[in-house]
């Protein structure tokens, strides 16, 4: 059997089998739906963590409420604070402008 | 039409169900069709390793280069779904038997048959080399980055396993190849 001949004839012969439009269409909706699945199991396991994370927060914030009242009551007069609430203001805007990298897509 | 890549970017950056799932829409035959060349016939398995291909795509879709191509990249994740498979089930036989080569070949002009018979004479690395070279109409460039094997090696498989489907479909018969690719031209043309 001459080369090219044995090529196109392998061409053929190794040619995916098409599937029909229900097949494709039942594949697609089985991955989509583990998809689906796999994200909620995400946002559960990321509420689980963050509901761990706040409730241990909340409990530092109890225990060390004392000394924060004191800091910002007594220890701190009113233009120190001011100038601690402006400088973590800036903090927050300079943060977020420099994690905010998303570029816009054109559609 | 939006292009895979536009696609790509509109999963990453904004979790994008519908563009992923068109791309799933778009590639799902070629990675159902190779995984099942690879599984030798056995379409179950070799779905249930394209349902792994693109949910892993769907993990790791960040770490794909804009530069890079998203056919290769999911072929990648197909071959090596299929290499971790054999090899957690290399133990067992998870292959379709090996050709019979007493019964007549003639019986197998049906392609369905007759592929998977074919495929089972080479070896895994020939056959993931044949179908990405005949069936996805690769480069041998890229069938090496897919199959992570140097250039040479991957022409001497497509070659040894070219030359072994050809001898047995002449010790056989080989009318029989005129047949099959004559019987899906004809479906090929009535789909």
């Amino acid at each position: 059997m001459p080369e090219d001949t044995f090529d196109h004839s392998l061409e053929q012969l190794l040619g995916y089998p098409d599937s029909t439009r229900a097949e494709s269409g039942e594949f697609v909706a089985t991955v989509m739906k583990q998809v689906r699945q796999e994200q909620r199991t995400r946002k559960l396991i990321l509420f689980s963590f963050g509901l761990v994370g706040a409730l241990f927060g909340l409990a530092g914030a109890l225990i060390l409420s004392e000394k924060i009242t004191w800091l910002f009551t007594e220890a701190l007069s009113g233009t120190m604070t001011m100038q601690a609430v402006l400088i973590v203001v800036a903090a927050l805007a300079f943060y977020t402008w420099f994690m905010n990298d998303d570029l816009p897509l054109e559609h | 039409m939006i292009s895979d890549m536009e696609l790509v970017a509109r999963v990453t950056g904004f979790n994008d169900q519908a563009a992923f799932q068109e791309l799933v829409q778009r590639h799902q035959a070629a990675i159902r069709g190779f995984l099942g060349r690879l599984m030798r016939g056995d379409h179950g398995t070799a779905d249930d390793l394209a349902q792994e291909t693109f949910l892993m795509a769907y993990r790791k879709m960040h770490t794909l280069k804009s530069s890079g191509s998203l056919v290769s990249w999911l072929h990648t994740i197909a071959y090596r779904q299929f290499l971790q498979f054999t090899r957690k089930h290399s133990r067992q036989q998870v292959m379709a038997e090996p050709p019979d080569q007493g019964s007549d070949p003639r019986q197998a002009v049906d392609a369905e048959i007759l592929v998977p018979r074919l495929m089972s004479l080479v070896s895994s690395e020939e056959r993931a080399c044949l179908t990405l070279a005949y069936a996805a109409g690769m480069s041998h460039h890229e069938i090496g980055e897919i199959t992570d094997m140097p250039l040479g090696t991957v022409k001497s498989h497509i070659q040894r396993g070219k030359n072994k489907l050809q001898k047995w479909l002449i010790k056989h018969d080989h009318s029989i190849s005129d047949k099959a690719t004559a019987k899906l031209a004809k479906e090929a043309h009535r789909a």
